[in-house]
Order: structure tokens, then sequence, then C-alpha cells
């Protein structure tokens, strides 16, 4: 405390003071400003009782009974200008001072008037989104509708017509516009259920779970690549948006879709599709460079933080419309959610990492114990082929110069048995000689020369030989060439086989080096004619190391023998490579890959020089056994290279032991505070908000926030989803910030039809898709959008009230996938990896240049294209598609040039035309036929007269290429009505 | 430390066309171009408007250095990293940078001189910038949140370390729109060796309207300037007259359609839009044909200088773009990193600083100042704020021959557009370790930016998911020290 300065009073008489006739104004006047309704200066609220005795950020403001330990009364009789209150304007008088000192003393007795009680109450908490949902009795959506309309003297625009109604439904549905067969039927079609039958066609059509998907996706911010710096692929990622169709398709109850997407792993870990849907956790951005590549732990805690961000606040916005994220570094400023609550919703995620995982254990097992039979007997089988055909030379035993764990030190040719790390200021593509020591004889001096490539082909390799066909290389290296595992290696294992088990050998090649062995000396000291280079190939980096490419390639003389580029830490090979009686050099090149030498472990398990067999040395039984054993060794190998890779996906990683979670403050990683325990917030008191202790085991706790989640009487669940499901259907929600059902977001417009639908969601046991039917079936859903009505547009401009339908512009997605579906070009291929319609380059960062998509394979919806992060599709993104860094609930609409450029001159469009073009031609025989049907086809009408005239001008003078170009471009083409 | 946190909300419903100032007047004096029509008008977000507060500048042209500018080696003059040089940068041995630990200390690998009336000190490295020092204001305290590239190469154009946010193009276009309806208003222009670290997501809209993103002018002579401004080569035919036709029947469908629709302002918003494309074709090339330059304009950028020319070619296609109403431009020096050959493609110099920044500084060098010249001699500088940042700085202490990210201190410096020239803002420590004095951040020099355009960085908002957001988040000070 600054030195306050006690006005002497003693003398004053004491008077009897009456709080609401004296203080009460006093603080009204002079304290309410910054410590009340609106603003609570140091938290501290001076305008109702409970807050005034609960005090503020440094403790009580008033001590009853003793003003001197009253920091209320030290602030207003401090002599020190900044702390003295009121801050701005004269001191209080000596009088008011007197008074407030005297009321304290006397008790600071406070009667509680109206005022004081109803600021007691938290009107945040009845805010109308936590209620309870009220069952509307009696009612259904058109009821409601036009009840609203009806207080304000308006009512529904008319139905639209058959024609508007099947392209809107289409669209609205499956994302595809009808085919004129299809418009024709329903505009024929005289039964009076006519329109219900389309319905449930669409609603059974497999395209509705493609179209509806889109959107899920867009709220979970799904993409195939990791984003940020380094936006490496996710090739598993795909499997999580096949389970979301599929869900949608299987119209899966949403209670269930929700809770298999949070804890999916938990509840049922052996059902594949389950494991699968947590890649919902997964879906958005991953900094590798700040989780992985980074020394500084600082940078990681930083990078986790925003990680674990992410997914809490993807979980909670998509589900329950609450935006906690802004709870992260201080109290929600609007709702009622604590940083310390936000921060319990981080525990339950503190154990959940993003990263590949199988989908189905069993199966994974299954193959991975298939794997290790095979391999096993292969090396059964290997062991007596050599035991027969005689053991040759060991290649790591060469390098080391009969010395385990000895090398060759690329830099000066020493051979060393201390550990080596990082050689960038190598000099490259450079012979270096061996320093053999003395011990080692001359007859076993056999390697010639080691390098280190820089991909600048041709490659020195041996004096005067040089090869072509390098990979191109970073020119840094690692260790040293070994007799054993490298520096740093954490796997010695290839294909189950552990090769630094003593029966058998290791030669370390770390990317990037070379080394060439001396053929003509092998053959003169071990006396071998024939030989063949036997060895198996893998990665020393372990499963948890960052993904790494490598190439290996082997050379005898200067002819490419064997190369395997790209190789991941996944990989393996054997090698048996047949080197003629008459070759000099074999040179083994490890190399990185092209994404630099990180992890880039190269080593050979068995490396050997084996002799081809004399067969003048072998009985006849022996030989017929050889044979034997070597067809049996290629079927073994076979059937290895054959086993399928155990499917993956990438999705929830899970930590048995979650690190304890504590707030940060002001979002600080580095400045943490109190330590907190799973749970949620407890402004929807629906349920228990406390999960249990950081005893509990990561899953549990997910599988409790999923619980909580879709607890029956989760007020903001069920509201929140019938709001997007009528957002999509009508172009804007009840509710128009369908992510924010906070204080900060829109009132509904119909909050009882908001209501009876959540209530129906639940009576028709969360079916989305008896949820769909009755909003589209609804005389809402059908009204025309084109109705004028001045009074209507003066009153309610923004159509809250629902007097006609919204006309619609297509997304992105639906105009790629209408203009393929009119071309007769669309692949309807469903599900699987994503078509890449990119060139890929491997790199630091890797490269994506796209292409334009000329090939079934890539012509197929756009809910299966293969989403990069950080290189939008150009065409993409200038039809508004958004950046999947962002949650997106509603999409952003723009108008421009570009957009027209694009459309108009984008080669897919232009070969899209074409291929329309051809279509129609095939179809029809006249020009005037043609012309029809080319309407017909995009926008589902007849020309009319005035148009076909002036089509028929247009065809006769550049094609029907040009009609086809610009009726994909036309409003019509891209908007609903 | 201000310990109120100011994120302000709008308690009201976000309308499709949510482009209105929060507080600053709405639309209000509007100066709409008579080619467009009153419908497009009405819905078109480009439209220019008047800025709410008095503005010096019209037009912003920032260069950004990516992979992190070493300004110990540059611009902050530091004679005591000279004096321990080599002498060890962390005793304790407890420090963790980026990639490294810290090696000794490293004196610049430049000589440091004093320049121009200003007398400010500038490295050897930039001896033609030294030149226009007395037009230029540094801000040399400048920090990152983010010591990796991709996070600190987002904070420094959006604000934000995550991707997703518009950059300072988009929010500096959604505020003040648009002054030439030929012309896109915010154009980027990257490094002909390829695209900065993160991608085109730099210069992204975010959650703002599609249509405030960058958009990417190619630098190649031999490519048209904007992607789809033509049909490609394979449909070659599609030129001329054959357009004119072909766009003449869809806008009659269109306006037919658009009749039958009518209130429906969108609508009229597509045709126009069609319209503003054609002339898109007629002005685009215009910008990139630089024949009419004159040979001293020509030498003065070094277009032909096989290292320098690139960049040469940038700085001046920047000065075309904003001579043609062009509202924000930005120009990348340096590209993504790659498993680097000889020269690493950007700024990130861990291996070999004398190398890398002896490469980028002539390349920089050249560009920027004979930018900053051709602007002063045209009379374009006042209005056109000149902006030269990097995401981060380099370490004082060595990395090998290189040295190490450092977000805990950098410079930028800014110059023309009411920029009080020859002046400096903050400092390092004595190493130029760490901001010392005023510390600032992008916020700080995002809203000085603002300033000079007339926004006022506090108001410029958009409301997203729950927040009303803002280019300099809940922070941001105009650095008043080095306004005019």
């Amino acid at each position: 405390m600054k030195p306050t300065l006690f006005i002497l009073l003693a003398a004053a008489p004491a008077l009897a003071v009456d709080f609401d006739q004296d203080i009460r104004p006093l603080l009204q006047q002079h304290c309410v400003e910054c410590h009340g309704e609106k603003k609570q200066k140091g938290e501290l609220r001076l305008d109702a009782k409970i807050f005034a005795f609960k005090g503020g950020h440094d403790g009580l403001a008033i001590v009853a009974g003793d003003a001197a330990k009253s920091p209320l009364f030290q602030r207003i009789t401090s002599t020190d200008d900044d702390e003295r209150m009121p801050p701005k304007g004269e001191p209080l008088s000596l009088a008011q001072v007197a008074l407030i000192k005297t009321w304290i003393q006397e008790g600071a007795v406070w009667p509680e008037n109206v005022a004081d009680k109803a600021a007691a109450v938290d009107k945040r908490l009845q805010h109308w989104s936590v209620q309870p949902v009220r069952v509307v009795k009696d009612a259904s959506i058109d009821s409601l509708i036009t009840a609203k309309l009806a207080e304000n003297n308006l009512v529904m625009s008319p139905a639209a017509d058959r024609r508007t109604l099947i392209r809107r439904l289409s669209f609205d549905l499956a994302g595809l516009p009808p085919t004129p067969e299809r418009v024709e039927q329903f505009v024929k079609d005289t039964d009076t259920k006519a329109y219900e039958k389309l319905v449930d066609e669409l609603l059974h059509s497999t395209h509705y779970g493609e179209r509806w998907a889109r959107h899920w996706l867009d709220i979970a911010h799904y993409a195939d690549t990791h984003g940020f710096e380094r936006d490496q692929l996710r090739p598993n990622a795909w499997r999580y948006r096949d389970y979301v169709i599929k869900s949608l398709n299987a119209d899966k109850p949403y209670d269930q879709f929700i809770r298999e997407q949070i804890a999916g792993d938990v509840i049922a870990p052996n059902d594949p599709q389950a494991v699968i849907a947590t890649g919902f956790l997964a879906a958005g951005p991953w900094d590798f460079v700040g989780q992985v590549e980074t020394k500084s732990d600082m940078l990681r805690r930083a990078a986790r933080a925003g990680d674990l961000d992410d997914m809490v606040t993807q979980v909670i916005t998509s589900t329950m419309g609450v935006t906690v994220n802004c709870a992260r570094c201080h109290d929600h400023k609007l709702d009622p959610i604590k940083q310390e609550e936000y921060y319990r919703l981080w525990a339950v995620f503190a154990g959940v990492k993003r990263g590949d995982r199988e989908v189905d254990s069993a199966e994974a097992k299954r193959i991975a114990s298939e794997k290790t039979r095979l391999t096993q007997e292969l090396a059964v089988a290997r062991a007596q082929i050599s035991k027969l055909a005689g053991d040759g030379l060991n290649l790591a035993d060469i390098v080391g110069g009969g010395v385990k764990g000895r090398g060759i030190d690329l830099r000066t040719g020493n051979l060393t048995t201390g550990k080596l790390g990082y050689h960038r200021d190598i000099q490259t593509n450079r012979l270096q000689r061996i320093e053999w020591p003395a011990e080692v004889k001359d007859a076993d001096r056999t390697v010639s020369w080691v390098f280190v490539p820089d991909g600048k082909n041709p490659v020195p390799v041996a004096a005067k030989q040089e090869v072509k066909g390098v990979p191109a290389t970073s020119g840094h290296t690692w260790d040293a060439i070994r007799n054993g595992p490298l520096n740093a290696q954490r796997n010695t294992k290839i294909g189950g086989v552990d090769y630094a088990e003593k029966e058998h050998s290791i030669l370390g090649l770390h990317a990037n080096s070379g080394i060439t062995f001396d053929l003509e000396k092998i053959r003169q000291s071990s006396g071998l004619g024939m030989i063949h280079f036997t060895a198996a190939l893998g990665f020393g980096a372990d499963a948890s190391a960052a993904a790494s490419r490598a190439d290996f390639t082997v050379y005898v003389d200067n002819e490419l023998k064997f190369q395997k580029l790209k190789m991941r830490k996944d990989e393996f090979a054997h090698l048996d490579i047949a080197i003629p009686a008459k070759a000099k050099t074999l040179t083994l090149i490890a190399t990185d890959g092209g994404d630099g030498i990180s992890s880039d472990l190269l080593f050979l398990g068995d490396a050997r020089l084996v002799p081809e067999v004399e067969h003048s040395r072998l009985s006849a039984v022996e030989q017929g056994q050889l044979q034997q054993l070597r067809a049996q060794a290629v079927k073994l190998e076979a059937s290895l290279k054959a086993l399928p890779e155990p499917a993956k996906v990438y999705a929830v990683v899970s930590d048995a032991k979650p690190p304890v979670i504590q707030v940060q403050r002001r979002g600080n990683p580095e400045d943490p505070q109190q330590e907190v325990q799973p749970g949620a917030f407890a402004w929807a008191r629906h349920a228990r908000m406390d999960f249990g202790t950081n005893a509990m085991p990561e899953g549990q706790r997910r599988r409790m926030l999923a619980e909580w989640i879709t607890h029956l009487d989760n007020p903001l669940t069920r509201r929140v989803l019938v709001n997007r499901l009528w957002h999509h259907h009508f172009g804007q929600g009840i509710v128009t910030t369908p992510s924010d059902f906070g204080l900060g977001g829109d009132k509904p417009s119909h909050p009882e039809l908001l209501d009876w639908l959540a209530d129906e969601l639940l009576r028709s046991g969360w079916s989305l898709k008896h949820m769909h039917k009755l909003i589209v079936m609804s005389a809402a859903y059908r009204q025309q959008s084109t109705s004028h009505n001045d009074t209507a547009s003066r009153l309610d401009a923004q159509n809250r009230l629902l007097w006609r339908q919204n006309p619609r512009r297509l997304d992105a997605e639906s105009v790629h996938d209408a203009v393929l579906s009119v071309a007769g070009t669309l692949n309807p291929a469903m599900g699987g990896p994503g078509y890449r319609d990119f060139n890929f380059t491997e790199a630091y960062a890797p490269i994506y240049d796209y292409i334009t998509p000329d090939k079934p394979e890539l012509l197929r919806r756009s809910i299966y294209r293969f989403v990069v992060r950080t290189t939008p599709h150009q065409f993409m993104s200038t039809l508004d598609c958004p950046d999947p860094a962002n949650f997106t609930p509603a999409r952003a609409q723009t108008t421009t040039a570009l957009q027209a450029l694009t459309l108009s001159n984008n080669e897919f469009m232009l070969q899209q035309a074409k291929s329309l073009a051809t279509r129609i031609e095939n179809e029809t025989d006249s020009r005037t036929a043609a012309i029809r049907r080319a309407f017909l086809l995009c926008l589902q009408r007849e020309p009319k007269a005035e148009e076909q005239s002036a089509a028929t001008h247009l065809v006769a003078e550049q094609g029907l290429f040009a009609l086809c170009r610009m009726l994909i471009n036309t409003n019509e083409f891209v908007y609903l009505d | 430390m201000n310990s109120a946190f100011p994120c302000r909300r709008r308690k009201q419903s976000v309308s499709r066309r949510d482009f209105l100032w929060e507080l600053g007047g709405g639309l209000g004096g509007v100066a709409l171009s008579t080619m467009l029509s009153e419908a497009q008008a009405a819905t078109n977000p480009l439209s220019a408007k008047r800025p709410p507060l008095p503005a010096k500048a019209r037009a912003v042209i920032q260069i950004f250095c990516p992979g992190g500018l070493s300004h110990v080696d540059s611009w902050d003059y530091k004679p005591e990293l000279a004096k321990r040089s080599g002498k060890p940068f962390d005793p304790d041995g407890k420090m963790q940078f980026f990639a490294s630990k810290p090696g000794n200390c490293q004196g610049s690998y430049w000589p440091f001189r004093q320049h121009g009336q200003c007398g400010r000190w500038i490295s050897d490295l930039f001896p033609q910038l030294a030149t226009c020092v007395d037009d230029m204001a540094f801000i040399h305290s400048m920090q990152s949140k983010s010591a990796l590239h991709g996070p600190a190469m987002f904070m420094a154009n959006t604000g934000f370390i995550l991707p997703g946010f518009p950059s300072m193009g988009a929010w500096v276009t959604y505020g003040l729109g648009s002054e030439s309806e030929n012309l896109p208003a915010f154009v980027v222009l990257p490094d002909s060796r390829g695209l900065p670290p993160g991608g085109v997501i730099n210069w992204g809209a975010g959650f703002l309207p599609a249509v405030h993103q960058g958009t990417t002018l190619q630098t190649d002579a031999e490519q048209p300037p904007i992607a789809d401004l033509f049909p490609p080569k394979s449909f070659a035919q599609l030129r001329g007259d054959t357009e004119q036709t072909s766009r003449e029947f869809l806008q009659s469908l269109n306006r037919t359609h658009a009749t039958e629709r009518a209130g429906n302002t969108e609508l009229e918003a597509r045709i126009a839009a069609y319209e503003l494309a054609a002339r898109l074709q007629l002005s685009a090339p215009e910008v990139t044909d630089l024949r009419g330059e004159t040979d001293v304009t020509k030498q003065l950028y070094q277009l032909d200088h096989e290292d320098i020319g690139p960049f040469g070619r940038q700085c001046l296609l920047a000065r075309r773009l904003v001579e043609r109403g062009v509202r924000f431009v930005q120009i990348y020096c340096g590209a993504e990193n790659t498993t680097a050959k000889k020269i690493r493609p950007n700024w990130d110099s861990h291996e070999d600083l004398v190398r890398d920044h002896g490469y980028w500084g002539q390349v920089l060098d050249t560009g920027a100042a004979a930018l900053l010249r051709d602007l002063k001699s045209r009379g374009m500088l006042d209005s056109t704020l000149v902006i030269c940042t990097s995401e981060f700085g380099r370490q004082p202490a060595a990395q090998g021959k290189g040295r190490d990210h450092n977000p805990g201190a950098f410079t930028a410096w800014m110059a023309g557009g009411g920029v009080q020239g020859g002046t400096a803002y903050g400092s390092t420590d004595d190493l130029g370790s760490k901001a010392a004095e005023n510390p600032a951040y992008c916020y700080d020099l995002h809203a000085t930016a603002l300033h000079q355009l007339g926004i006022d960085h506090e108001k410029l908002s958009f409301y997203h998911n729950g927040i009303q957001r803002r280019l300099t988040d809940v922070h941001g000070h105009v650095i008043k020290d080095i306004i005019a």
C-alpha cells in the first residue's frame, strides 16, 4: 500500500449514517461508472451489495467496522494521485469522506433493495440458448412460420413451380443438378405424393452424404495436409472424410455421430469405423516445425498450446456453438465462462495427439505376425543357402577393418570408433581414400573410396570412373560409414529381424554417403569368382521420428543395378544382385530423398558378397536342396511383398499419461498458474461439469465429454444442429451465427420453431434425414424466392421472417460438380484416397503445382479432392472455397471480376464446355435440338423463343462449344431460385 | 502492461453484406466510378471508400524479406557486439535457439558507417539504400511471437501466428476499397524463385470475403499477368471479336434473368463483374508491359541483371501498379526454404551468412533503393508508404558461419507516406539480442501503417465466429515518433 493520509476526523461527531440516503448516491455518482454493470475495473463492482462485499481483484474492498483496513477508504483518501479514487476530477469532499468512514465504522450496513437483488442474478445465466429446450405442442414448421408472419401482417409466398423445386431440392440434398429426364418426369407426375417421392429419392441417394459431408467438414476444417511451413501430406486422412459420408448416408443418429468423433476409439475400440471417426479431432492444421523439428522446448510448448486450443475450439463450437476459445487469455468477456473452465477442456484433450494410427488393431496384428513369420522363414532359408553355398564376405566387417562399431570418417578416410555428428561443410563429390590403420592386413583393405554425393551427376565413384543417375541431395551427411549401428540409430530391425543380434551384422550408411569396394582385390584375396551381393535394406530411425524419405542406389562398375527412391522409414527391401566375374567395383550410395538428411539413418542388414555356387563342389542332392531353397526364398519374398499395409487413418494418437494442465495466465504457455482437472463449463448446467481427477485415463476423459455434449438435456447441442440444417436449407439460420449461440451471437428469429425442431430431433432418435424431410416438405421451404413484396421488403429486407425462400448461389464445390455433371464427365466413384489434381514435389516445404484435371480419376466430386492447406486450389478459392485453417459454419460469398475470368477462361471450364458440346452433339441431330438440349441440361428448362434465336446465331457463328461455355457462366446456372 | 482486454464484440447479427465500419461512418462518401451500375455500388465491397481519418498515404508498397533478415549485419549498429566478437555469448550454456545452441558473439560481417544528414548508421551491406536514409524511418525494437518461419510469417502479415487470418493488404482493401476499377486493389508480386514460407495464405483474406485477398501478379514477362486472364493456349482461338459476341450473348441471358428477379442486386453485380473482367483483360497486360519505360528507369532497376533483375522488375511493377490506383502491393524478396544448393533461396542464413546475405543484400539494396528514388522523382513518395520487413531477426551469436533465428529483435523500416525520414524508434540491447527500449510488434507497425492510410486500427473490424476481429487483435499503438 502506498502512503495513505488518514484524515483526522476523530473530533467529528458520530453521525448516524443512512445508507440509502447518504452512501448509495455517493457510490452511484462517483464509483459506479467504472465499478458497475458495464465496467468492472479491478474486477470490482460497487453498484450492488453482493459485489461490493465480494471485493475485486485485490481482495475485499470494504472491511465492515474498520475503515482504516478497508481499501475503499484507503483509496478515496490516498495522497498519491495515481492511487486516489475517483481517478478523475476532484477528490471526495471531507464531508463525503467522513460519511463513508462513519458508515464503515458503524458496520457498513447495506440494506438490500430491489436493484441489489436484481444485480445479484447473473442475467447471462438466463440467456435463451442455455435454457432447457421447451416442448412446443401442436405445432409444425409452417404453423410457427405463419404465426410469426401474421404478427407482422405478412403471409408466405406461393409455392415455387416444379422445375424450380426439383432444381432447388437436388442441389440442396445432393449437390448436383437433376437430369432433364428426371425434371420432365417430376413436372409431369400427377401423383399427389410426387414431391415427397422426390425427397425420399434424394435422401436415399448416396450423393446426399457426399453433399452434406461438405458442410460438416467445413466446421471440422478438414484438409489432407498439415499446413504451416512444412505442409506435408496426410495420406491417410481420407478415411475420416469417408466416415462422415457413410455416417450421413446411413443416417447414423447424430448423438452417436458426435460421440464417435470425440471418443470412438474408447467407446468401440474394435469397430474400425469408430476409430476412424476420431479423425475429427485431428482434422485441423498442425505445425511440424513447432511440434517436432525445433530444438527449443519453449517453441514446442507454444505449438502444442495452439494445437490444444484448436481441438477444444473445434469440438465445442461445432457441437454446442459456444465460443469457448474467448476464455483462453481471460474469462470470457460476454458469456459466463471462466478461464479455468476453458483449461479444464484442455485437460480433456491433454493426452490427444494427432497422427497416423491403425484402423483395425486385430487386422494390423495379424498382418504384423504374418510378416514376422515370413521374414523368419526367409532368414532360415537364407541361412541354409549360405550354409550350402558358402558364407562369402561380410561387407560390414570390411568397412570396420574387422572391428565392430568402427567406421570410416567421410571427411578424412580415418577409421574411428567415436560417434560423429552433422557434417555440413564437407567437400562433396570428392573421392576420399581410406587411411587404414596398421593392423588391417593389406589383403583386407578392399574398400577403395568413400564420398559424399551432392547429386551433381556424374558422380565419381572410383578412380577414372563416374556414374549417372544419383539423386539430387543436400550435400550434408551424418556420422560415418560404420560396421554396426550409426550414431543415434534407434532401430536395428528390418522386417522383424534384428540385425544387431550376434549372428547378424549391420552396415550403417547414413545419407548422404557413398562407398566403393574393390572387387578385383576381393576376388584375389578370397578366391571368389561369380558372386552375388545380398542384403536387407532398412531405416534406422524409430517410428516416432519425423517422416522422412531417403534413396538407396547400387552400381556395379558404372551400371545402375538397384535403386529405391524416396523410401519411407516404414519401408524396406531385400537386395540380391548378381555381379559378373569381370566387374571391378561395387558402389553403394545412400541419399537424402530430397528432404534433407534428418532421420535418414539407412543401414544394411547382413550385407554380404556370396559366391555363385560352384556346382562341382556340391553333391547332386545338395544341388537339388539349394535349388529348392532358392525357389522357396523367392516365394517367401513374393509373399512378403504381397502382404497388405495395415489400413491407417490420420486421427487420435493417445498418450496414456496425459500431462497435467495448468491455467496459462494471459494465454501464455510460459506463465502457468493453478492446475486444473478434466471437465467442462458450468454455463450449460445439464450435467456434471467435473469429469474427475487427473488420475483419470486419457480416453475416459473424452468419453465423459462426448457424453456431456450429447446429453439429452444439453440445451445447446440439439439447437445448434437443427439450426445448421436450417441454415443450409434456407441460406440463413434461425440464428444467423451458427457457431455462436452465446451473448455475442444472434438471437433466434423463431425461438419456438428452433425448440420445436430440437425436440423433434430427439423424438426421431436424432435422425438427420427425418429433420431434412420435415424441413424440405414444409410450405415455408417450398415458397418462391422470386416473389416481390414491397411491404415485406421494407419490413424485413433480410427475410428473417421467411416471407419467401432465399435465392442462393452455388458454392465452389457445387459449381465444380454441376459442371462435370452436365458435361457428362462426372466420375461417380465413391470414397478412397482423394484425387490429386496437382504435381507433388517432395521438399523441405513440399511443392504443389496444380494441373488441369482431364482424366476420369481426377473428375470426381469435389468432396474427394485432396485438400492442400498452404497451396489452396486457385479455381476453388476464387469461387469462395474457404481456407481450411478456419472453422467455416457459413460460407462467405463474393462477386468478383476474377470469378468471371476463372469461369470463362479456366482450362477446366473450357474443357468441360467442350465435353458438354460433344455430348450434346452425340445426343441430338439438329441445331435446334442441340440448343434445346443444352438449355435443358444446364438450366433444366427449355430456351425461350428469343433465347433460342440468339443461341442459334451464336452456334452458327462459333459452334455449340461457345453456347455451352456461356451457359455454364450464366447467373441462372450458378444461382438457385 | 494494460490489464484490460478490449476484445470488443458486436451484439448483432451478421448480414450478408457485412462491410460496414463498426463506428467509422459506414459507407459514407462513396466515390464511385460511373462505369459501375448503381446496383453494383450497393453490393460492391470494393467501392472506394473515404478514409475515416485524414490520410497521408494513398497506397502501400510492402517489401517482405522472408527467412529472417539479420538486423545486426544491416540496420542495427551494435559496436559492443563488434567488441565482444569471439567471446562467449551464453557463458552458462543454458540457452537453446530454434535450431542450435548459441556460439560466440559475432560482430557484423559488414562495417557500419554514418550516412545522410541524419547520420544514421547503416552497414555496407546496403550501400545504395544508405543514400536514401534521410527518407527512411527505422523501428529497431521489432519482435515476433514465434521463432518459426511459418507462424512468424503469418504474424508479420496478419497479426496472428496461426493461419486463417486476413493479411494487412486484405484489411486495407476491406477498409478502403479500390481506387482502380480496372485492376485488383491488393496485388502480390512473389519472388521469381517461388512462394515464401506458408505460401499464398500469407496474402489470403482469412475470414474476410474472398474479394479482399491478394491477387498474385505473374512477374514473369512470358506469362499472362493474372491467372485465367485469357483462355489458355489450348484454346487460343478464343480471342477478340468472338469473345465479344459470346459475352454479349451471356449478358443478354443474364439481363433477362435479372429482370425476372427484380430487386436481387447480386445478379446485377455479377453482370457488372463480367464487364470488369473484360476491362481487366486490357488493363492488366498494360501494367506489366515495360516497353514504355525509359532506359534510365530500366537501368535504375537493373532489369537486365541476372540475379538482381527479377527483383528490380517486381519493384518497378509495384510503382506502375500504384501509379494506376492499386491500393496495396506486396513484394517478396525471397522464397521458401528448400534443400539448399549453393545459396539459400531466402534470407535464412544458418550456415553461411556472408554468402547468403551477401547475395540477397545486393538484390534488396538495388531494387528497394531504385524504388525509393523513382517514387521520389515522380512525386509519388509522399502518398506512397513503403514498408520493408522480415518475420524476425537473427542472433548476435554465431551458428557456425551463420546465425540462428531471433524473434526477440529485428528492424523494420518505412519511407514515404507521411513518415518522418531519418528517424528511428526503439532500440535493442547492447548486443542486438532483444528489443530493449520501446519494444514493438507487428501490431504497432500495422497500426502505424493504417494510421497513415487514415484508418484507426481499433475501429477496422469484422465479426467472425463470436469475435469482432481486428488486424491488431487487442494490441497496437501508432508509432508517433516516426510520423512527420
